[in-house]
């Protein structure tokens, strides 16, 4: 197994595009890192210049201490697993696991012993003798994975390996890659867009947007402290509510303040409020008043969008009881911390608990 | 289906114009040549009698044409085999341009627009062996070249611009084929550890097979047939019927010799021998296709 070291890494693409800036990141021993982000944002592209596939622009790559730069993907040691699974159509399953053993020159007894452990590892064993276009396509993905496993590389590489199975298969593939992972205990990088996936399958998840990486952490510390208002929005679904406040004029629910800095604070801060932390309550009783618009029941819970008076963006309420609010009815609305105060470049801003008597300094 | 049932005269009417050409342009010559292969034609066309297979066994048993069969096959596996060959390395190259891809394919595309006698023109000239361009560069290497004189060098010349025509046909098909192959597949077999060669040959071209198949079985058939306006222009069949196929002695005999009978015998053998040779290829070597 392996650590990965990511330094200053950049990708430049000739006439100017600059998608990769400056990606810093290292990867322990057997951690499963999930690269996260919208699409176009660069992940997919770091994915394939760790793999080899694409050049580095600048910035170097290190495997177990060596600079591999230079290196092609086949001397990386590296397996990758792809989004459309990229089995070979030509090739039975057994034929597409051995690919990777024959092209090193194996012994030939070597090569039945390793398909078959991985075969069984995977359960695919019985499938052995089919073309790729007679599987399903969980079964498809499992051969991609033996695929990848069966060299034993030293780090393995995930491009959205999911997105193409339909949602319960999904649930199902996430757990069995994570538990095959940890029991192989192979470092990994896995890119996705898809939050629930990068949640649950993380050591630590890195956020990425525009080319940058916004945050690196473990999931829960992601979810407790992001560090910009992207990440804020970004993890956790339904996604982070934001209202938009003056600073003098801090209203009186919110129970932090920004921490006094060197540089004073003026105009607008962002306040970011997860659905669960917004109760409804009878109008006029709340902290504000707001009309339902949208009522979205998923069983145990219901999701109620509701804008409040006086502003301009729409919640999104958490609603646990069973009892449905109808649409266009005027409600109150109680906001519970923890508030996530972010400044308008959006990054997180320090906070300081708010005294009940005290008033914001920049109240005054 | 009602609407169709109705209508019982507006569909023959529609397909008239098709069934029209491959009745007057196939259908009928076809049955023609048939009928008068079994036939003797006197020497001023005014009579004919019945002569059994007296054709057949005429032609069969003649040392002309078992040498036209002879030309005819190293002609049309050196067509067939080079013009793949070259097509899938050219369209290989192609397939990797990334700047100006549109004109450079293009420029390769333009051969096939160029009429068969027009090709066969444009070769000998340049391989002319007193005005040739290339004639002079072979000279300079100390190849004796002339091609009226030298059978074999007749044969290489109606190769060559039979191959340069039929390359622009197969390197379109290859070219899709190739773009029809996912970039992950190459991708994972780079990472799987195939270099450039093995890559090729364990990837890229089996899933070209259907392709290649195809275009063997398109390939042969122009060989066959479609050569003739290369072979009439250039060698006219000479020097001693080195460069006569098939196809040119089929001419010769039955146009300029006038022999009717005999060379309706030889339309009715090529049309077997291409339609049996055509029903091997998908028996013996479709049977090795990858279609995915």
């Amino acid at each position: 197994m392996a650590r990965l070291e990511l330094r200053r890494l950049q990708k430049r693409y000739a006439g100017g595009a600059n998608v990769l800036h400056d990606i810093e990141l290292s990867i322990n021993d057997g951690e499963m890192i999930v690269v996260v982000g919208p699409s176009g944002c660069g992940k997919s592209t770091l994915l394939r210049m760790v793999a080899g596939l694409e050049s580095i622009s600048s910035g170097e790559l290190f495997i177990d201490g060596d600079c591999v730069n230079g290196q092609e993907p086949a001397e990386r040691d590296i397996a990758m697993v792809f989004q459309n699974y990229a089995l070979y159509p030509h090739m039975s399953v057994f034929d597409n696991l051995a690919y990777s053993l024959k092209n090193r020159g194996t012994p030939k007894d070597e090569i039945a012993r390793r398909v078959d452990e991985t075969s069984r590892l995977l359960g695919i064993a019985s499938l052995l003798d089919r073309k790729p276009r007679q599987l399903s396509g969980g079964q498809r993905q499992r051969v991609a994975m033996g695929r990848a496993v069966i060299r034993e590389p030293r780090v393995f590489l995930f491009d959205e390996p999911l997105s193409n199975l339909d949602a319960s298969l999904r649930v199902q593939m996430r757990q069995e890659i994570r538990a095959l992972q940890q029991r192989l205990n192979i470092t990994s990088l896995y890119v996705t867009h898809d939050q629930t996936e990068a949640m649950t399958m993380a050591d630590r998840l890195v956020v990425m947007n525009a080319g940058r990486i916004e945050q690196i952490g473990t999931p829960m510390a992601l979810f407790r402290k992001p560090a910009t208002r992207f990440v804020a929005g970004f993890i956790g679904s339904p996604a982070m509510n934001f209202l938009t406040l003056a600073i003098n004029a801090l209203p009186g629910w919110l129970t932090k303040v920004p921490a006094e800095t060197t540089e004073p604070l003026k105009g607008e801060l962002s306040v970011g409020i997860r659905p669960e932390h917004i109760m409804l309550t009878s109008s006029g009783s709340g902290h504000m008043d707001a009309r339902i618009e949208l009522v979205e029941p998923l069983g145990s819970e219901s999701l109620v969008h509701v804008r409040p008076n006086g502003h301009e963006t729409r919640l999104v309420v958490r609603h646990a009881g069973t009892e449905l609010p109808t649409a266009g009815q005027l409600t109150g609305l109680n906001l519970q911390g923890p508030f996530h105060l972010f400044d308008r470049h959006g990054q997180r801003l320090a906070t300081r608990p708010r005294l009940a008597d005290t008033t914001c300094p920049m109240e005054s | 289906m009602s609407t169709f049932q109705r209508h019982r005269v507006t569909p023959w009417v529609l397909m008239a114009p098709q069934l029209i050409i491959v009745l007057v342009f196939f259908f009928w010559p076809a049955i023609t040549a048939l009928r008068q292969s079994f036939y003797v034609q006197d020497a001023f066309g005014l009579g004919e009698t019945f002569a059994g297979l007296a054709n057949f066994t005429r032609v069969l048993s003649s040392q002309s044409y078992h040498e036209a069969l002879f030309n005819t096959a190293i002609f049309s596996v050196s067509v067939a085999l080079g013009a793949m060959a070259i097509a899938l390395l050219l369209a290989t190259m192609a397939d990797r341009v990334l700047r100006a891809s549109r004109a450079y394919r293009t420029l390769l595309i333009w051969p096939y627009a160029v009429a068969p006698a027009a090709a066969g023109v444009l070769w000998m000239f340049m391989l002319d062996p007193t005005l040739g361009v290339l004639s002079r560069a072979l000279e300079a290497l100390g190849v004796h070249w002339d091609y009226r004189l030298n059978g074999h060098q007749a044969m290489a010349l109606v190769i060559i611009a039979a191959i340069w025509q039929q390359m622009s046909y197969n390197f379109v098909f290859f070219l899709a084929g190739l773009q029809g192959i996912p970039a992950s597949l190459l991708e994972a077999a780079t990472i799987d550890g195939a270099g450039p060669w093995r890559r090729f040959w364990t990837i890229t071209f089996p899933l070209l097979s259907p392709t290649s198949f195809f275009l063997l079985v398109m390939n042969t058939i122009y060989a066959f047939f479609e050569t003739f306006g290369t072979i009439d222009t250039t060698t006219s069949g000479g020097p001693g019927g080195a460069t006569r196929t098939l196809v040119y002695k089929l001419y010769q005999d039955g146009i300029v010799g006038l022999d009717l009978g005999g060379s309706a015998a030889q339309s009715v053998l090529l049309m077997l021998m291409v339609g049996l040779l055509t029903l091997v290829q998908f028996r013996y070597v479709e049977r090795r296709v990858q279609y995915h």
